[in-house]
């Protein structure tokens, strides 16, 4: 196996992108609603073609100020819906997020007669390609060059960190204890729909690397194997996020390797470090120290002796 | 809260200002380091998207370089995605041929940000974009990209690679001339052949019926008349309304074959038959032509005068004209 300087953008990339993502997705798993994820990487896409429509760029910052609109959007409409109309929150969440999808594709559909928007490149994304568009500039004398997605990648991943590290208390007990939130006069509001712009950020950015499909799995994969190991909030989000670099070192990896053991050429980078990052919950399901497979076979058999 | 609530918009617009001044940054100074690569005795690295843009580079620079073609025998490159593998030879490439007019789909703009950090990166229609009256459009004003059909339009393409490939590499130039006057007097010669082989064809059955419409050049140039099922890039999926137009043409015609392509799936066809029999015309297949790529590497059909020799010969027999079973060169292998 040749490593080119593009397989260590591409894990650099992958990673940040994982990570950035498994952040909000620690909250989304604590909160039990890993779907919403799914629901606004879906729902952003008439943000992203409407904002393409009106400015005529693909340039980052509308398409972000898009997909965020259209993200807090989404979480307002389904939890109206399940509060007015008597649905239940899954519903819905899936009647907004399809629509809006729907709507999205439409609207892509019929730019892309006039425009490149290509909808194959928003479902699933050309992390291959990503370092090939490389950012120059200058700092201090030195040149730096390196490719865009990882640059908005970790732009995103700092706002994350940052808007976690300000708001961790307020985060913390609105997810774990909502009535002790209103007590102490934390806005549990505020904070939802907070939650729901970092998504809908960090999918945008995460769309071109990975695509709107695989990203549901880094927001909610890494977070939920960390909350298989652990039961303390920060510790859960260090491991979340070694848990996305793993994967993602590994995804890339096998994904050149695997395919090349059946005589085939590499594979997708993106979907491998998915079916990776499902591996590793795997792994981490059956040997969990508390709540893991074989645990819970041991405690059983124990018990059962003891019964005896 | 409140306190945090505007620390955080205050970060955040920093963070744009940020992002807007790095993405305004576009470097602007050319990279100089490849031209040194050049000038070593090291063979050229060329990378060319398609096969038919491939094989006349390897015409044009014989041993001072070697060319690898991204999108081989038998992929379609409307719906390609470029792999890991494409990617390295993109970097690793010294220059970069592609066809433009939006053939490569997503890959045209990836080349477009490589050219962007130095990489002499060439669309081997360039002189004809800017022909006048040259490309053709269809009815949403999106070019034809199947510009090798016309063996001119492919010659004037020809000079786009020797001009890009003399200014890489001057100390090779005079051979990449010569060996391009020798290649275009082939050219040129396929060229009589085609439109006398065509001229053949009876008038009244001077149609060609292919799965997409890939063949509009060489329809112009040699005198058909070309009708196909799926637009100009093969992404939109045919509509029962076309094919039900196309089978009315059928009749309306007496058209006898139609044709199959290598880089598609032949069901459209199929059912263009199916529908004219049931309108009690019997059209027969009339070949299987090569549309967006050759054919297997290391044939005379995997070169493109093989390509477009296998392609007159097949259609000018199917549909009545004389030509020679083995083609201009009597090189083709029979299965036509």
């Amino acid at each position: 196996m040749e490593w080119y300087n593009l397989d260590t953008w591409i894990v650099i990339t992958g990673a940040l992108c994982a990570s950035a993502c498994a952040i909000p997705g620690c909250f989304l798993v604590l909160r039990q609603m890993s779907m919403m994820g799914d629901a606004i990487s879906h729902a952003v896409l008439p943000g992203l073609a409407i904002a393409f429509m009106i400015t005529g760029s693909r340039s980052s910052l509308s398409m972000f100020v898009g997909a965020a609109v259209v993200g807090v959007l989404t979480a307002l409409f389904s939890q109206w819906i399940s509060q007015f109309g008597k649905v239940d929150r899954g519903a819905s969440m899936g009647i907004v997020f399809t629509s809006l999808f729907a709507l999205g594709l439409i609207l892509i559909v019929q730019a892309s007669n006039h425009v490149e928007l290509d909808a194959s490149c928003v479902l699933y994304g050309a992390l291959e390609l990503t370092p090939l568009d490389l950012w120059h500039w200058e700092f201090l004398g030195l040149s730096f060059k390196a490719p865009r997605a990882a640059c908005v990648l970790t732009m995103i991943l700092v706002i994350n960190i940052t808007v976690i590290g300000i708001f961790y208390k307020e985060f913390k007990i609105s997810s774990f204890d909502p009535a002790l939130a209103k007590t102490l006069g934390i806005h549990s509001g505020l904070i939802h729909y907070l939650l729901m712009t970092m998504v809908a950020i960090t999918t945008v950015a995460a769309f071109e690397a990975v695509g709107s499909i695989i990203v549901i799995a880094m927001l909610v994969v890494p977070a939920a194997t960390a909350y298989l190991l652990t039961e303390n909030l920060v510790i859960m989000m260090f491991v979340s996020v070694f848990f996305s670099i793993a994967a993602a070192i590994l995804g890339h990896i096998s994904a050149i390797l695997v395919p090349s053991w059946f005589g085939l050429n590499s594979t997708s980078s993106s979907a491998m470090i998915a079916v990776m990052a499902g591996c590793l919950f795997l792994i981490a399901w059956i040997f969990a120290p508390k709540q893991g497979l074989l645990q819970n076979y041991f405690i059983k058999s124990k018990s059962h002796n003891k019964a005896r | 809260m409140k306190s945090k609530f505007s620390l955080v918009i205050i970060a955040s617009l920093c963070l744009t200002t940020l992002m807007t001044f790095l993405g305004c940054k576009n470097p602007t100074e050319k990279n100089t380091q490849k031209l040194e690569v050049a000038s070593q005795n090291d063979p050229l690295k060329i990378t060319a998207t398609i096969g038919m843009v491939g094989d006349v580079l390897r015409n044009i620079v014989g041993d001072h370089g070697n060319v690898d073609i991204l999108i081989g025998q038998g992929i379609d490159p409307h719906l390609y995605k470029a792999s890991r593998g494409d990617v390295v030879s993109l970097m690793e490439a010294d220059i970069i041929f592609y066809n433009g007019t939006l053939l490569e789909g997503q890959m045209g703009d990836t080349l477009v940000k490589v050219s962007t950090s130095g990489k002499p990166v060439y669309a081997v229609t360039d002189n004809l974009q800017n022909q006048e009256n040259y490309l053709l459009t269809d009815e949403e004003n999106h070019y034809d990209p199947h510009v090798w059909m016309d063996v001119q339009g492919w010659m004037s393409a020809t000079e786009v690679m020797v001009d890009a490939l003399s200014k890489l590499d001057p100390k090779n130039a005079s051979t990449y001339t010569s060996n391009a006057e020798k290649y275009k007097s082939e050219l040129s010669k396929l060229d009589t052949y085609a439109k006398e082989s065509i001229a053949t064809i009876p008038e009244t059955q001077r149609f060609l019926v292919t799965a997409h419409d890939a063949f509009g050049y060489m329809g112009r140039a040699y005198g058909l008349d070309v009708r196909g099922i799926q637009g100009l890039s093969t992404e939109s999926e045919a509509g029962v309304r076309d094919i039900e137009e196309l089978i009315d043409f059928l009749v309306q015609q007496k058209i006898p074959s139609v044709f199959i392509e290598t880089s598609i799936a032949a069901k459209n066809i199929k059912a263009l038959i199916e529908g004219a029999k049931a309108k009690n015309l019997e059209v027969s297949i009339g070949g299987e032509l090569f549309s967006d790529a050759m054919g297997a590497a290391g044939s005379y059909e995997g070169t493109y005068i093989g390509m477009i020799d296998h392609n007159i010969t097949t259609i000018t027999r199917a549909l009545g004209g004389q030509a020679p079973e083995k083609g201009m060169n009597g090189l083709l292998s029979l299965s036509h």
